[in-house]
């Protein structure tokens, strides 16, 4: 590709392209905003967070759609977006030399989300689940935010990670594993 | 049986069915979803070259006091529709002028504007 093609930015395109090109857009900002959300929410583990790291997502997603789109020969969009919200996370944390502040034992989204009766007698358990999936390295743990929260399969996963279907196939199988070893080793 | 006896078996742990459980989606707060298409509203609106007219004239200062993406972000909250465009602008410049040094994420947009 050549370095003008890179530059392609959807203010120069004609105002026809433009305005098709955003409505594309907005159909992918309103199909995903949930998927990205989820994503920085269980990365960050706090709110105030995940709502900088989801907008600057989507500002990203702008800019690089247009070449995006024509570098995706139709196939879904969301691992693309997803992979933006990933590398973002990962330089917010690197550029301030911390992890999380809020472990995601400490974010309580279990309340969050269920905060209902229904949820008092397994609360200890997914509070355990939670713990041991912070204890995860990164990409254990991205892999399994990426299948649970957002149902994202194998092959999504994979172009989200940027890796192959199978290496991720045997990702998610050894950190399942994993938390199955710690959750028995636990009791 | 209750639900929470059917997540284990033995010692063994139905750990997918809890991760199902614990890492439901979680829904954006509503503000967020009006302060994405405020932002996003006057990203789209915005044409090339008034970005660049307009952020020409922006001083070195008031760019070193946006360098911190919390900096850059919240202002488009804050300011009113009319102001809109102006924060998203500052947005694009800010990864304008960052993309002109090198390449990168997020260090691109906050560690590269110097004084």
């Amino acid at each position: 590709m050549s370095s003008a093609e890179e530059n392609v930015e959807p203010a120069s395109l004609d105002p026809a392209a433009k305005a098709e090109l955003d409505r594309a857009f907005e159909d992918l900002y309103r199909a995903h905003l949930r998927d990205v959300y989820s994503y920085a929410y269980y990365r960050v583990g706090n709110q105030h967070d995940a709502e900088d790291l989801t907008e600057q997502a989507f500002l990203q997603a702008y800019r690089h759609f247009d070449r995006a789109r024509r570098e995706s020969d139709g196939r879904p969009l969301r691992p693309w977006l997803i992979r933006i919200a990933h590398n973002l996370a990962s330089n917010y944390y690197r550029d301030r030399s911390r992890r999380p502040q809020t472990s995601l034992e400490n974010a309580d989204p279990i309340a969050a989300r269920h905060g209902t009766e229904a949820i008092a007698e397994g609360r200890e358990e997914l509070r355990e689940v939670m713990a041991n999936l912070d204890n995860l390295s990164d990409d254990r743990r991205e892999a399994l935010i990426m299948r649970f929260a957002l149902g994202m399969d194998n092959r999504e996963i994979a172009r989200a990670l940027g890796r192959s279907d199978g290496a991720t196939k045997v990702l998610i199988h050894r950190a399942i594993k994993q938390l199955q070893e710690e959750m028995s080793s636990d009791e | 049986m209750s639900e929470a006896s059917q997540r284990v078996t033995g010692s063994t742990w139905d750990v997918e069915h809890l991760l199902s459980d614990a890492l439901r989606p979680i829904e954006p707060p509503e503000r967020l979803s009006g302060r994405l298409e405020d932002t996003l509203s006057a990203v789209t609106q915005a044409a090339a070259e008034e970005l660049s007219d307009w952020a020409e004239e922006l001083s070195e200062s008031e760019l070193r006091a946006l360098r911190d993406p919390r900096n850059w972000v919240r202002p488009v909250v804050a300011v009113g529709a009319g102001g809109a465009a102006a924060g998203a602008l500052v947005v694009l410049e800010l990864r304008r002028r960052g993309r002109q040094q090198a390449k990168g994420g997020l260090r691109s947009l906050t560690g590269r504007i110097r004084p």
